[in-house]
């Protein structure tokens, strides 16, 4: 506690600010570690170019074969250079669709006739094309083939025409082919190469805003972790659900899904009332005894719902004579109960705690008011920070608290672990957890109690007090919160044989937010160089070169100049992801 | 679809020309329209389908050849690859495997293959695949022979086959019809 009033506390607290300014201002610095990407719809380009220049580079291949790569391995470029090292490269290569062909030239002399196996007629060496892996066909099959595949949704592994030829077209041919009769297809295949990046990779996914908010984000590494997008939104990158930490997704989903039906309550209902014969209404049996009565005066028997007087007598209900009790009935009745018992018990306290969550966010504006008002006054009180911090913190907690029930729900109830656990060691687990789940709660409580404290108008000793306390808390919920992670780890989860129930990692600091790809671009701005347009003619012949930057064959150069001109126009604001890709090279 | 068009009639020039050239298929245009073709196949020798003809029904899409066509049995087979009641058949070129390559004629080829090595691991005639999985090769071939003694074979023949059938007599068809 000393500690907290002498100068070291300062430390702690600053120690915290650069999350907590995230709080306070819409313009956030990213962390320079930030991890996570966020790709706008303007980035994308420059975001699949990163990996289509690695890949381009380390095998010596034109742009369109490392795509062909790169969306057979899903984007994963560590994946695809270990099946490279593991396969080789022949192996990689036809597994993926790619055809290196030297010197192969797409163009046939129109001198030369050519049989075109698909429509049957003979044609001109100038009206067929010749794919990289040999087979050719005239240019009318060829333009209808693709226009199926784009319309079938199949832009990204258009396969040769050949029977048994499992190579996939080249790019600059299907765009080139198919622009000169449907332009807009030809745009449809170029969005769908780029979306590629986002919709085959698994690193990368939609923010699911809704209306859309245009970005996608990147994640590093693991992908079971929670990001916030530029946009605001903080979601589960794994099930792009709202964060649930320490929930895993899937006992998020049947959460929802609980919480959502509410099938016990209805269950409940229908186990514990019974329509008056007379009257209807639902009558909720209290008591033992199985003659109830609605509030219409109408008495009924429990077991069979008959009215009495007619079939039963005051006594023979007494004596449940009507023969209709089942054992089994009064089993469901006591399971069900318990059940709902259950359910109700873990509902109510997340309920309660995302409830406070929503009554604090409220507040804040009120104790950020508080803290206005403090620094207004005459005071040897200048620092203000550990409200803010405070607040934060109280956040923090308070949603992973409130996720903790849902979670304690599955972790000791029988729907997911009935038999990875005996019941007396799963007793065990949820006395461990539970205590440290009360201490988080008791600190969480207190925590909120004295933010809310009218300490604008409170003496500097009371206020310095308060903030003792605050920091104090602070500091202790924020442990706390790391023990239980580390407890659902290594004790409870960590344990478990069957099923995988990933969950995101507590951060001290809060969800990090994604920060903008385009701080890439500028350092790696040669990138575009690698963007071949269609006239620099890429496919087949140049595949093989050595393609450093800067360093392109003759007829590269002509593009690089064109390019460069172009980018400075173009500035930091990147590519329409509207336009086809060609069509943004001759802007 | 005048491609489709323009193409199917090529397949017919060469289809009157290679008549003599593949004994084994015969393939028909419907008179009427283009899109509709029925084919005659034999059946493979030294298969429980020898000596059947079988006919098959083409149903082509105006993508054709850049979509396959629609093929199904018109006759009774007991194969696992084909539908026992639909004709429906299970082959990978006539699916993703497709190819424009393919012609109607080369679809046909590719079905006589399929009928003397069946894959059962893809049944769409349970009763059929299982036999064959279970290892149970004559029971297959028996069953297949019936059928194609019921089914595809001319009706004189195919009494005297029921009657063996029935009798569960050895005598040869040939001895009886002479
Ligand atoms: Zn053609
Ligand atoms: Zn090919
Ligand atoms: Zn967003
Ligand atoms: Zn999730
Ligand atoms: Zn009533
Ligand atoms: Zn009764
Ligand atoms: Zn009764």
């Amino acid at each position: 506690m000393e500690d907290y009033s002498s100068g070291d506390d300062d430390d702690y607290v600053y120690s915290d600010r650069d999350s907590l300014d995230g709080l306070e201002n819409e313009e956030w610095v990213p962390p320079k570690g930030s991890s996570t990407k966020v790709i706008t719809r303007e980035s994308l380009l420059a975001a699949q170019k990163e990996d289509l220049r690695r890949v381009m580079e380390l095998l010596s291949l034109g742009e369109h074969h490392a795509r062909t790569l790169l969306i057979h391995s899903r984007w994963d470029v560590e994946k695809l250079l270990a099946v490279l090292v593991e396969k080789g490269k022949p192996s990689l290569f036809s597994e993926a669709g790619v055809t290196v062909n030297e010197g192969a030239d797409s163009s046939l002399p129109s001198s030369s006739s050519v049989m075109c196996d698909i429509c049957m007629e003979e044609v001109s060496g100038d009206k067929a094309t010749r794919m990289a892996c040999g087979h050719c066909f005239c240019k009318d099959c060829w333009t209808e083939h693709f226009i199926v595949k784009i319309n079938e949704g199949q832009s990204k592994r258009i396969r040769c025409m050949a029977h048994k030829c499992y190579a996939i077209c080249d790019e600059a041919v299907v765009r080139n082919l198919v622009s000169k009769r449907h332009p807009d297809l030809a745009e449809k295949f170029d969005r769908f190469l780029l979306e590629s990046y986002i919709e085959d990779n698994k690193m990368v996914k939609w923010c699911p805003s809704t209306p859309h908010c245009g970005n996608a984000i990147r994640v590093e590494e693991d992908e079971f972790c929670e990001v916030e997008c530029t946009c605001g939104l903080q979601f589960c990158f794994s099930c792009l659900s709202e964060t649930h930490s320490p929930c895993s997704c899937l006992m998020w989903e049947l959460w929802i899904k609980k919480c959502r039906d509410e099938s016990e309550t209805v269950n409940w209902i229908t186990v514990h009332t019974k329509p008056c014969p007379k009257c209807h209404k639902p009558v909720e049996k209290n008591g033992g005894c199985n003659l109830v009565s609605c509030i219409c005066g109408q008495a009924f028997c429990w077991l069979c719902g008959g009215a009495t007087g007619r079939e039963h007598t005051w006594s023979s209900i007494a004596g449940h004579s009507c023969g209709r009790y089942v054992e089994n009935g009064e089993q469901k009745t006591e399971r069900a109960k318990r059940d709902l018992y259950r359910y109700m018990h873990y509902h109510n306290r997340y309920k309660a705690h995302t409830d406070s969550f929503k009554l604090e966010s409220k507040l804040r504006e009120t104790i950020l008011e508080k803290v206005s008002i403090s620094e207004e006054r005459e005071s040897r009180l200048r620092d203000f920070s550990w409200v803010t911090n405070g607040l934060y913190r109280l956040f923090r907690s308070r949603r992973v608290l409130s996720y903790s029930y849902p979670f304690a729900f599955y972790m000791f109830g029988e729907e997911l672990f009935k038999d990875e656990m005996t019941m007396d060691e799963r007793e065990l687990k949820q006395l461990l957890f539970e205590d440290q789940q009360q201490q988080l709660e008791g600190n969480v409580e207190k925590l909120s109690k004295f933010l809310e404290e009218p300490f604008d108008q409170y003496p500097d000793d009371k206020v310095m007090d308060i903030r003792m306390q605050v920091i104090n808390l602070s500091v202790i919920t924020d442990n706390l919160c790391k023990k239980m992670y580390e407890c659902i780890e290594n004790d409870l989860l960590g344990c478990l044989q069957l099923g995988t129930h990933n969950i995101a990692p507590y951060k001290s600091k809060g969800i990090e937010r994604a920060s903008e790809l385009s701080a890439c671009w500028s350092n790696k701005s040669n990138t575009t160089d690698k963007y071949q347009p269609l006239e620099c003619g890429t496919s087949g012949g140049t595949s093989e070169n050595e393609r450093p930057s800067g360093s392109g064959s003759s007829d590269d150069s002509g593009c690089f100049s064109r390019k460069r001109a172009k980018k400075d126009g173009f500035g930091p604001s990147f590519f329409d992801l509207n336009l086809p890709a060609e069509g943004i090279d001759r802007n | 679809m005048q491609a489709s068009r323009a193409r199917l009639f090529k397949e017919y020039k060469e289809v009157q020309r290679e008549k003599t050239a593949d004994p084994d298929i015969q393939l028909v245009c419907d008179d009427s329209n283009i899109f509709k073709w029925t084919a005659l196949i034999k059946g493979p020798s030294e298969t429980p389908f020898e000596g059947g003809v079988f006919q098959l029904a083409f149903a082509v899409p105006e993508q054709y050849p850049l979509q396959p066509p629609q093929v199904r049995f018109l006759t009774k087979i007991f194969h696992p690859n084909v539908h026992f009641k639909t004709g429906e058949i299970c082959l990978d070129i006539l699916k993703n495997a497709w190819s424009p390559a393919w012609t109607l004629q080369s679809v046909c080829r590719a079905i006589i293959a399929l009928m003397a090595h069946p894959e059962p691991d893809s049944p769409l005639n349970c009763d059929s695949g299982n036999l064959l999985r279970s290892g149970d090769t004559r029971g297959y071939q028996s069953m297949a022979r019936m059928y194609t003694r019921l089914a595809a074979m001319p009706k004189k023949v195919r009494s005297v086959e029921l009657l063996q059938v029935w009798h569960g007599t050895t005598i040869q068809p040939s001895n009886m019809l002479s």
